[in-house]
């Protein structure tokens, strides 16, 4: 392989990070939920440089299925982004608090 | 199977538990029709009575420790049984349970609300309570303790009075708190009996073969005796009770009540005492001074209450503080009159209840300042009401009194201070009843009070044969007394 | 004839009663009340015919087992002897005029079936203790007329305070009951049975302490019932009641209850001198006592109860002296008068229109009936002991029985029956002066009085003037019948030379005379009553009812409210609030942690996971 195992891994961690920095840092909901994606992406990239280093196909299967499961993520969460913008008239996510104690 | 006796074999203690929950089943599946639902758990409630009577009048003179036993095998892998085991002492108090659900259904007859619910629970708690009685493995024995709680609860907490949310959510953290003790202490005795005889087992006659050392006995004893006092109730555990028992529905369920006190005692009889008893032995002198706390304490507090179904309560804790005492005193025949005590205490007081909830629905209130003359006005409840009253009052020739002259006589043989020091309890339990009868029976009535219709017919029936009852075992509890005296470990 | 015969005597009342409380109402009134007058008249006809059973040792018939448990049988027995036949005769008889007189008392009465049954009842509960062979069966009785008198005490019970006098009495007469339940227990547990035959034969093998313990409980459990110091309170009270419940309970039957059980219980009570004692101070001081207050007391009623008191208190100064033949003739012959006497009173408190006030009274020997006066006047003879009826033999056996004795303290007590002996013809005298002589004071007309209420009263005011003939002494030429029909029960033997009878007996003449004097001389006419601080001390009984208030009373209901509101509430309930607050609070603090924002459950989740990972590096690296 071309790129070492341990770049890849480290590639896949500093896009974790960052994702998970704009989970914390953004209070839109849209830009969490893009968080999420680069966390979820960063994943993938970790499962795809594992599966080219010990040859075996299960990383792949699991990036299939990865992407899958995310674009379905994506369709609904987006769903309810649009929702939860028509009827509250914002995306501030700490707007939401219906679950306070 | 060992039948003592020319019954033919059946599994007729599980029938004693299944046939109340079928019943109760088919009432939720006839819900639509009250009429079909009152008949069908009236049928079932009689036909319980029925096979329990007719268990007594077959297997009495059976010898042996049990009369009729079942045993099956049912989760192997901790030694768990399904163990029915019938003697004399179940026997009473299944024949109890039965009659008082007879009772039950008959003056749950009236209730208006979700009535085929209020049955299904009702025939659920007897099965529980059967449960209680016949359970002679461990595991099952907790099954079926906990089954009764639930239907309890229900049946307090819908249908109950003003604050019955209040005395459900206090009943049922009570006796939860008791039983997580009692699940413990349990499964300690499972380990312990395990590691010492090699062979894990929950059975009864199994862990009777334990040896402990003192300490651990104290402590696994503590724990049956903290879920059992709690059920009792001993004194500093039983605020619950008088909650319970004047919000408990007044159609019916309040009488079944009194049943949930027996099984406390009843699991002292059964488990506490045999498996624990040097423990126990040490242990009696506490004992006897809880139960002479609770019987004055009961006595006393009854004086000051208003509330006609709260001094009943609180009558059923200082009686149960006799039947205690008789236990305490270690005496065969203080032994078997806190038995006959406990089992005539329940037609008694269960009576009275059940006269209260009929006055009840025909004036509208229980506060003692309330009521007053009602001898006027319905003089055959009020006859009923007295008669009730006086024999709870231990008069002689009654039912109570047959008990309490003999847990006194075995009382003052073994200990005669404690026997002399629970006889003030006469004159108190007299006071505060009379002055429960003067304040409902005598003086003039309450201007305000419309016309009182007397005794219905249904209601006769609910009180005739309880009045024959406390009369017979009043007179001659001698056939009740006979299956007692061959039930093992007990002095 | 079969033995268990025998139990008809109490049972056909029993069965009566509970004839008459099922299906009363539903009779036809004369059928209830035929029905109740019969079972009463055929137990006495039933003791007349079984009399001969009662010879020698007697009779002794048992019915099935009562309770078994353990060491304890217990089976209904009836003891039909030379003690019990007599007394069981008396109240059969007494009770069969009383309840004649009561269909006509309460003739206007709608209640009628309530009142014969719980009046047949109570024939049933006295019998039993009379004819009880063991303890247990008289416990039965014992309690049984508590309740009859309960009920009968507070029959009208629209007014409250009748229904509360009933209650202070089955209250104050329970204290006495579990004294003689302590005795019954210890009974028990010495002897392992309760047959009263096999105890007094036994008795002589315990110890002295012992005795004295059983004695002194026996005596509190009779003191209960009979209205004896300390227990006395309930008897005044208890004239709530109507007046054949009075007689019959009240003066005749129920409150000798006590004597007969001291005499019945005698071979082991008379094995204490110190309980003796204690017995005959009892009596002797109740006497003074009841006396006392019975001079001072206004309704008729009242009077005559305090008189009771009185009077049974001589019956136990006879028990202690030792003297059973004294005790029991006095018992019977005080049945005979005390009722004819409160009979008597009933018709003059229904001619007077319900008015039960004698200085309200007057003049009642030219307007009323004739026969009523001269009734009234033997009663009244025989409880002021005038010289030939039978109360003066009674009280004159008992004082000599105290008498002879010898000790100083039993010559003390006999001096307080001498007192006593002029206090009652006192009393006795002032009620007679203020209910018969003068002009009416009170009332207009009077009414009518059925005949019923009349003829009941002259066969017990004869019986009451002949009951001498019972037990004739010697002196006079008596046989002494009932001391030799007794036998061995009779007690002690009264030795006493004649000089020594003759000079009791003027000394009791002339105490009568003077007290029947002094009564002439206040109250022949009518001057008003004394009202001062001390008539009003004995017209309430020497502040009893006050100092009971004050000492039992209170204290109990404090006690009481602090049981109910104290522990309960403020110890046990609020312990358990408490800590359900606690809970509670523990929950409000860690709910804030919970607001609903989705970044702060980010960080939470974020900083877990650090501090996780950390964990497991940190593992790493050890």
């Amino acid at each position: 392989m071309i790129v070492p195992f341990a770049h890849v891994l480290i590639f896949a961690a500093i896009l974790f990070v960052m994702g998970l920095g704009c989970v914390l840092a953004r209070r839109n909901l849209i830009m969490i939920l893009i968080g999420v994606e680069i966390m979820l992406n960063a994943a993938a990239v970790a499962l795809v440089g594992g599966s080219a280093h010990w040859r075996q196909v299960d990383g792949q299967v699991f990036v299939v299925f990865l992407m899958a499961m995310t674009s379905a993520e994506v369709a609904i969460s987006l769903a309810m982004v649009v929702y939860l913008r028509r009827r509250r008239g914002t995306l501030e996510a700490d707007k939401f608090d219906g679950l306070r104690g | 199977m060992t039948a003592a006796t020319t019954l033919p074999q059946f599994p007729w203690l599980s029938l004693l538990i299944g046939l109340p929950l079928a019943g109760a089943l088919l009432c939720l599946l006839h819900r639509r029709s009250r009429q079909e639902c009152r008949w069908l758990a009236l049928a079932t409630t009689l036909a319980t009575l029925a096979i329990c009577i007719g268990l007594f009048v077959a297997c009495r003179h059976g010898d042996g420790p049990w009369l009729l036993r079942e045993d099956a095998a049912w989760i192997p892998r901790f030694g768990i049984r399904y163990t029915l085991g019938l003697d004399g002492l179940s026997l009473l108090l299944t024949l109890l349970t039965a009659g008082l659900h007879v009772v039950a259904v008959l003056l749950a007859w009236p209730e208006q609300r979700r009535l085929p619910q209020f049955l299904a629970l009702l025939l659920v708690l007897e099965s529980g309570l059967m449960g209680v009685f016949l359970a002679v493995d461990l595991v099952l024995f907790y099954l079926f303790w906990e089954v009764m709680l639930l239907p309890m609860l229900f049946l307090i907490g819908i249908w109950g009075g003003e604050n019955r949310r209040r005395a459900a959510v206090r009943f049922f953290l009570y006796t939860l708190a008791g039983s997580l003790a009692m699940l413990v202490a349990m499964i300690a005795l499972y380990l312990l009996h395990g590691a010492q005889s090699g062979s894990y087992s929950f059975a009864l006659a199994d862990l009777l073969q334990t040896r402990l050392p003192l300490t651990q006995e104290y402590l696994l004893f503590g724990g049956f005796m903290l879920a059992f006092a709690i059920k009792a109730p001993l004194v500093p555990f039983h605020t619950w009770q008088p909650d319970a028992l004047s919000e408990a529905p007044a159609n019916g369920a309040v009488d079944v009540t009194g049943l949930l006190l027996k099984t406390g005692i009843y699991g002292m009889i059964r488990f506490a005492f045999p498996l624990f008893p040097n423990a126990t032995r040490d242990a009696l002198p506490l004992l006897a001074a809880l139960a002479l706390v609770g019987l004055f304490h009961a006595a006393w507090s009854a004086y000051r209450q208003d509330d006609v179904k709260r001094i009943l309560a609180y009558s059923s804790i200082s009686h149960l503080g006799l039947v205690l005492l008789g236990l305490a005193a270690w005496n065969t025949t203080a032994w078997q009159g806190s038995v006959l005590l406990m089992v005539t205490h329940g037609i008694v007081t269960g009576a009275l209840f059940a006269v209260v909830a009929m006055l009840r629905s025909r004036t509208g209130t229980r506060n003692l300042n309330e009521l007053g003359g009602l001898w006027g006005a319905a003089p055959q409840l009020s006859a009923c009401f007295l008669f009730f009253a006086l024999a709870s009052l231990g008069l002689p020739g009654l039912a109570n009194f047959a008990g309490e002259i003999l847990v006194l006589l075995g009382t003052f043989r073994s200990q005669p201070l404690w026997a002399l020091l629970a006889l003030p309890g006469l004159v108190f339990t007299a006071a505060y009843l009379l002055r429960l009868v003067q304040g409902t029976l005598w003086g003039p009535a309450p201007a305000a009070r419309a016309a009182i219709p007397d005794l219905t017919v249904r209601e006769w029936l609910v009180l005739l044969p309880l009045i024959v009852l406390t009369v017979w075992l009043g007179l001659a509890p001698a056939p009740l007394l006979a299956p007692l005296a061959a039930v093992g470990g007990l002095p | 004839m079969n033995q268990t015969l025998l139990f008809l005597i109490p049972l056909l009342p029993l069965a009566c009663a509970v004839a008459n409380m099922l299906f009363g109402m539903r009779l036809p009134r004369l059928f209830a009340e035929t029905l109740a007058v019969c079972g009463v008249a055929a137990s006495f006809l039933l003791t007349v015919l079984f009399w001969s059973y009662a010879d020698g040792d007697g009779t002794r018939a048992v019915l099935g087992t009562w309770l078994a448990a353990g060491e304890a049988t217990i089976p209904f027995a009836l003891q039909f002897d030379a003690l019990s036949a007599p007394m069981t005769l008396m109240v059969t008889g007494v009770a069969t005029l009383i309840h004649l007189y009561a269909v006509g008392y309460m003739h206007e009465e709608e209640d009628y079936a309530r009142f014969f049954g719980l009046l047949n009842l109570f024939v049933f509960a006295m019998l039993a203790i009379v004819l009880a062979d063991n303890l247990l069966v008289l416990f039965l009785g014992w309690e049984g007329v508590g309740l009859c008198s309960y009920g009968l005490i507070g029959f009208w019970y629209q007014k409250t305070g009748n229904a509360r006098a009933g209650t202070k009495a089955f209250l104050v007469t329970r204290v006495g009951d579990v004294f003689l339940a302590a005795a019954l227990l210890w009974l028990f547990a010495l002897t392992g049975t309760l047959s009263i035959g096999a105890i007094n034969a036994q008795a002589a093998g315990f110890a002295p302490a012992v005795l004295t313990g059983l004695t002194v409980l026996l005596l509190l459990g009779a003191c209960g019932k009979s209205a004896q110091l300390p227990l006395m309170t309930w008897l005044a009270d208890a004239m709530a009641g109507p007046t054949p419940v009075s007689a019959l309970i009240h003066a005749a039957t129920m409150v000798t209850a006590g004597v007969y059980l001291l005499c019945r219980l005698f071979p082991l009570v008379s094995l204490s001198p110190a309980g003796m004692a204690a017995i005959a101070v009892v009596g002797a001081v109740t006497a003074l006592y009841a006396a006392t207050c019975a001079l001072a007391q206004r309704e008729i009623k009242r009077v005559l109860a305090y008189s009771t008191m009185s009077q049974v208190g001589y019956m136990f100064l006879a028990v202690g002296a030792g003297s059973v033949a004294g005790a029991m003739a006095h018992l019977l012959t005080h049945a005979f008068f005390k009722a004819a006497l409160f009979m008597a009173a009933g018709c003059i408190i229904h001619l007077a229109g319900d008015e039960n006030d004698i200085l309200r009274m007057g003049g009642l020997a030219r307007r009323g009936p004739r026969q009523l006066f001269l009734v009234f006047l033997a009663g009244a003879l025989c409880l002021a002991g005038a010289p030939l009826t039978g109360g003066f033999f009674s009280k004159d056996a008992i004082l000599l029985a105290a008498y002879t004795q010898g000790t100083p303290l039993f010559l003390l007590l006999w001096g307080a029956g001498l007192l006593t002996a002029l206090l009652t013809a006192l009393y006795t005298f002032r009620l007679v002066y203020l209910v018969f002589a003068g002009e009416p004071r009170g009332y207009s007309h009077l009414h009518d009085l059925p005949q019923l209420m009349r003829w009941p009263l002259w066969p017990l005011a004869l019986l009451g003037l002949l009951g001498g003939l019972l037990n004739l002494p010697a002196l006079v030429g008596g046989g002494e019948w009932l001391r030799h029909r007794l036998g061995a029960l009779a007690g002690r033997e009264i030795a006493a030379t004649h000089g020594t009878e003759w000079a009791l007996a003027g000394l009791a003449t002339g105490l009568v005379l003077l007290g029947w004097g002094a009564a002439r001389w206040r109250y022949a006419r009518f001057r008003g009553e004394w009202d001062n601080p001390g008539s009003r001390f004995l017209l309430h009984g020497w502040g009893a009812d006050a100092a009971v208030d004050l000492l039992v009373v209170r204290p109990f209901t404090a006690i009481a409210g602090l049981c109910a509101l104290g522990i309960d509430r403020a110890l046990v309930d609020a312990t358990l609030d408490g800590l359900a607050r606690q809970t509670t609070a523990c929950g409000e603090r860690l709910r804030r942690l919970t607001s609903g924002h989705v970044s702060t459950y980010l960080a939470g989740f974020i900083w877990g996971f650090l501090i996780i990972l950390g964990w497991f590096l940190l593992a790493l690296v050890r």
